[in-house]
């Protein structure tokens, strides 16, 4: 698989749309193109393959499920894990002769999203630190009373902050990439120690990604619970996502319901009146 | 006469916000323009003076960042501030409206980021990783529309709230519900990810001894999951949450280590992907 420069364009097109600081806003932009589930999909439709553009999305999402960007500081650029990494890695397995949906698979998409995700880190700062020359024309506009400018240094400028960060990188990295694949398949066989290792590293990532999101869950040894629940209604009895979301709802509306009773026990007790409004 | 904000004005300030909140994003300065370019319609509505415009205007120019989806209340409020400054209200000054901004900033970028990323994002992306098996777009697809439906709607109820209630608008996701309605959406948040886990995530080894005969008399992998099916990843996604979490490693840092782990997995024989051409 090779990706024409109608196709890189696209490519580059869409980094600028889904990457943080991101055009269109972070619920547009960052939530939904930027996840790589979606850039699957999109990657797979412009590259003409969908589902193993939805495969590697779905191998690399695991390991970004939890991107949460405290304080702006990122470990990873969702614009080059979704629009650089997964178009590569779909060469890479076209060229390896590898199935999206083969745990190989999955492991050599991962690994390569990775890579190129915290790679495209310095893209997010590179992006971020342009922008303050166009906060700098926002200032002498505020200082002027020039208050419409706000809108051009806001949502206009950014965009050579993009070109330069995200399109022009996109499109050069996804054009020489199938070339880069090909030297590194040339230089370190599969059955090698090296690659062997990149596999591995493939199908431990994802526990990264896990872990970042229960640190934000888990504040005390029991809140292991519910975590490892889950685990057991899939991985023992079998459930699927849905159906186990279903479960889990379930019981995170018990646990509401005793919750509240404490807390409007608590109000009945502070002003002798039951405050039963809902507000949700 | 008394001064209302029209709907349209209200409208505008918060298509403005949603869609344009980070566009213009640096280290130093992260929301504030697009606070500002927020603001701009309601200030325009609300005051024909240069001056007061001038003044209004100012106000937001003080840093700005916290979660952006859940942030929006704090734009509501700020709306329904500005409108009952330019009525005159004596105790809504600069200071105050600053004063507010910066006392929710935090808080509200704590709950917005465990709450909404840390929470209602990986559910929806559990439930569509879920439905894409095998290759279908139909999990992306859902995710796309269910997301942007709830944030759409779930930031403009936000903002209209905070525009009417003002300051008691947070009470509700700082009070006691919202405290018990944070703790239920983890615990479903938590099982969720247990789920995807052991549905995406597989870590196996492939050490197994063997006996005289060269047959295997004892294969690790599956004496672990006898033990509890998936042990071992379970195992190393909690050893990953102990560095991070308790010794403060960066994600990089883990993911580095990891590196290391495997190669030398991979040198010992505990880990082979089985790869041949």
């Amino acid at each position: 698989m090779t990706i024409s420069w109608l196709q890189a364009v696209l490519l580059g097109l869409f980094a600028s749309l889904s990457s943080m600081p991101d055009m269109g806003g972070s619920s547009i932009g960052n939530y939904t193109l930027g996840r790589p589930l979606i850039g699957g999909l999109v990657c797979g439709i412009i590259l003409g393959d969908m589902s193993t553009g939805i495969l590697v999305g779905c191998s690399m999402q695991v390991v970004y499920i939890a991107l949460v960007t405290p304080g702006g500081t990122v470990s990873a650029d969702v614009r080059a894990v979704s629009y650089i990494g997964i178009p590569l890695a779909m060469v890479a397995l076209g060229s390896y002769g590898l199935s999206a949906a083969s745990t190989e698979g999955a492991a050599l998409a991962t690994s390569f999203g990775t890579m190129v995700g915290t790679l495209g880190t310095v893209l997010f700062y590179g992006t971020a630190t342009i922008n303050l020359l166009w906060q700098h024309i926002g200032w002498k506009a505020v200082e002027k009373r020039q208050y419409k400018k706000l809108y051009l240094v806001d949502m206009g400028l950014p965009w050579i902050s993009h070109l330069a960060c995200s399109f022009i990188p996109t499109v050069i990295m996804c054009k020489m990439g199938a070339d880069v694949v090909e030297m590194i398949k040339k230089a370190l066989p599969m059955d090698g120690i090296a690659m062997k290792t990149l596999f591995t590293v493939g199908a431990l990532l994802p526990c990264v990604g896990i872990a970042i999101l229960l640190k934000q869950i888990v504040k005390q040894v029991t809140d292991f619970i519910p975590f490892l629940f889950g685990f057991a209604l899939a991985a023992s009895i079998g459930i699927n996502l849905v159906s186990a979301t279903v479960v889990a709802a379930m019981f995170a509306i018990i646990n509401y319901k005793i919750k509240m009773l404490s807390v409007n026990k608590a109000a009945v007790a502070a002003d002798g009146f039951d405050d039963d409004e809902e507000e949700i | 006469m008394e001064k209302k904000l029209s709907k349209k004005a209200l409208t505008k300030s918060f298509h403005n916000w949603y869609y344009r909140h980070l566009t213009c994003f640096s280290q130093e300065h992260m929301q504030t323009f697009g606070y500002l370019c927020a603001m701009l319609p309601l200030v325009e509505e609300l005051y024909d003076n240069e001056d007061d415009k001038a003044k209004a205007m100012n106000t937001y120019t003080a840093f700005f960042n916290t979660e952006p989806q859940l942030g929006t209340v704090v734009v509501g409020i700020t709306a329904g501030l500005e409108e009952a400054r330019a009525n005159g209200a004596e105790d809504v000054d600069e200071e105050a409206i600053n004063g507010l901004r910066a006392g929710l900033m935090g808080p509200i970028a704590g709950i917005g980021d465990s709450l909404v990323v840390g929470t209602v994002i990986p559910i929806l992306l559990g439930i569509a990783m879920g439905m894409s098996t095998g290759g279908s777009p139909l999990g992306a697809i859902f995710y796309i529309i269910v997301w942007n439906l709830f944030a759409y709607f779930g930031m403009r109820f936000m903002y209209f709230k905070g525009y009417q209630l003002g300051g008691k608008a947070v009470d509700f996701l700082i009070g006691a519900q919202g405290e018990a309605l944070r703790d239920s959406i983890s615990m479903l948040g938590g099982i969720v990810i247990g789920a995807v886990s052991a549905t995406w995530v597989s870590v196996t080894t492939s050490l197994q001894l063997l006996n005289e005969e060269g047959e295997p008399y004892l294969v690790l992998q599956d004496k672990l999951n006898d033990v509890f099916p998936g042990l071992l990843t379970a195992v190393f996604i909690i050893i990953c949450w102990f560095l991070m979490a308790k010794k403060k490693m960066s994600p990089i840092k883990v993911m580095l280590i990891l590196v290391v782990v495997a190669f030398l997995g991979v040198l010992v024989g505990f880990f082979n992907p089985g790869l041949a051409y």
